[in-house]
C-alpha cells in the first residue's frame, strides 16, 4: 500500500509539477545511449490548455551541462537536426517531442545514464513560468 | 520489382579494425544505413528499428540467415573504430560498423544514392552531420537491390525483405 501510494505520487510528479496550472508535460523520456556515446536525446509531450500560445525558451537539466532544442527534419529522403530558439505550444493544443521529430539533445553525462534512471529537468517558457519535471531513462526504438 | 545494380569495390574498416570490402556483402543480404554516432536522434531510432527487424525475421519459418546490418558512418573523423564498436553493437550484437576515409567513403555512398555532409554552422570540432535517412538493402551478390525511405517501420521492412529475397532466389 505504502509503496503504491508513493508510486502514485512519483507518477502524478512527473505527469506535471507546474507553476502554471495551463502547462501539463507527460510522458517525458530520455534516451538510453549507447556507451561512450556523445549526445542524448530526450522526448515528452507539452500541453497546453490555456487560452494562449505558450513558447519553450530554454530547458536545464542538473545531469546535463547543456540541453538544447532541436528538430529532425527529413528533406527530400535527407536527415538534417535544426536548433530551435523555442518551440510553440498552441492555444488549447499539444507538441509532441518525439524520435523524428522536435526533441531535446544534450551533450551525454560521464556517468553513463541507462533504463531505470530518472533525470530532472526545467522548462523555462517565455512568460517566465517554469515546469519542472522528471524524465524515466529508457531504452526504446 | 527493379533490376539489381552492381555495385563496384570499396574499401572500408569494420568496428573490430578488419577490412569492410564488397567481398563482406557477398553470400548474405545486408541492410546498410548511413549515419554518425554524435546523432541523437535519427540515427538510434533507425539503429532499434532494424533491431526490430532482425527480431521479426528471426520469429519467420525458412529463412536460413538473418540479413547482416552496417552502419556506415558519414562522419569517419570522429566516429573511430573503438567508438563504433561501442556504439553499433549495443543496438545488435551482430551489427556492424563500418568507416573509411572521405574517398572511400563517397566511392560508397555515390553508388548507393547517399547523400550526407557537414551542416551549416558547424566549427570544426562541433558540427551536425547531414545525412540520407533511407536504408539499402543489397544482395547476395553485393549487388543494389532497393532503399527503403522514411518513414520506417519493421513490419513493413522485414515483409518487403522477404518478398524481395522470395523473387531473387525464384529468378536465379
Amino acid at each position: 500500500m505504502k509503496r503504491s501510494l508513493l508510486t502514485l505520487m512519483l507518477w502524478a510528479w512527473s505527469l506535471c509539477a507546474a507553476a502554471d496550472s495551463t502547462l501539463w508535460v507527460e510522458n517525458a523520456w530520455v534516451r538510453e545511449a549507447p556507451p561512450k556515446a556523445h549526445m542524448m536525446a530526450a522526448y515528452m509531450t507539452l500541453k497546453n490548455t490555456g487560452s494562449g500560445d505558450a513558447v519553450l525558451t530554454q530547458v536545464e537539466s542538473p545531469a546535463f551541462g547543456h540541453v538544447m532544442l532541436h528538430k529532425s527534419q527529413v528533406v527530400d529522403g535527407v536527415a538534417r537536426m535544426i536548433h530551435q530558439d523555442e518551440i510553440v505550444i498552441p492555444a488549447q493544443g499539444a507538441v509532441e517531442l518525439k524520435p523524428g521529430s522536435f526533441h531535446l539533445m544534450m551533450p551525454a553525462p560521464e556517468k553513463r545514464l541507462v533504463e531505470g534512471d530518472r533525470v530532472d529537468f526545467v522548462l523555462t517558457f517565455a512568460n517566465g513560468g517554469t515546469i519542472r519535471i522528471q524524465a524515466d531513462v529508457r531504452k526504446k526504438p | 520489382m527493379p533490376s539489381a545494380k552492381p555495385v563496384t569495390d570499396f574499401q572500408l574498416t569494420d568496428h573490430r579494425g578488419q577490412p569492410f570490402t564488397l567481398e563482406n556483402l557477398k553470400d548474405n543480404w545486408t541492410f546498410a544505413f548511413f549515419g554518425y554516432t554524435h546523432c541523437p536522434d535519427v540515427c538510434p531510432t533507425s539503429m532499434a528499428m532494424l533491431a526490430q527487424v532482425q527480431g521479426k525475421l528471426e520469429q519467420r519459418d525458412g529463412l536460413d540467415q538473418l540479413p547482416q546490418v552496417v552502419f556506415v558512418s558519414v562522419d569517419p573523423e570522429r566516429d573511430t573504430a573503438a567508438l563504433l564498436s561501442q556504439f553499433v553493437p549495443y543496438f545488435h550484437p551482430a551489427f556492424i560498423g563500418a568507416s573509411g576515409d572521405e574517398q572511400n567513403t563517397l566511392n560508397l555512398t555515390r553508388q548507393l544514392g547517399i547523400l550526407y555532409g557537414k551542416a551549416e554552422g558547424s566549427t570544426a570540432d562541433n558540427y551536425l552531420v547531414d545525412h540520407s535517412a533511407a536504408i539499402i538493402l543489397l544482395d547476395p551478390d553485393g549487388a543494389f537491390r532497393a532503399v527503403f525511405g522514411v518513414p520506417h517501420t519493421p513490419d513493413l521492412i522485414a515483409n518487403d525483405f522477404l518478398a524481395i529475397k522470395n523473387y531473387y532466389e525464384a529468378t536465379q
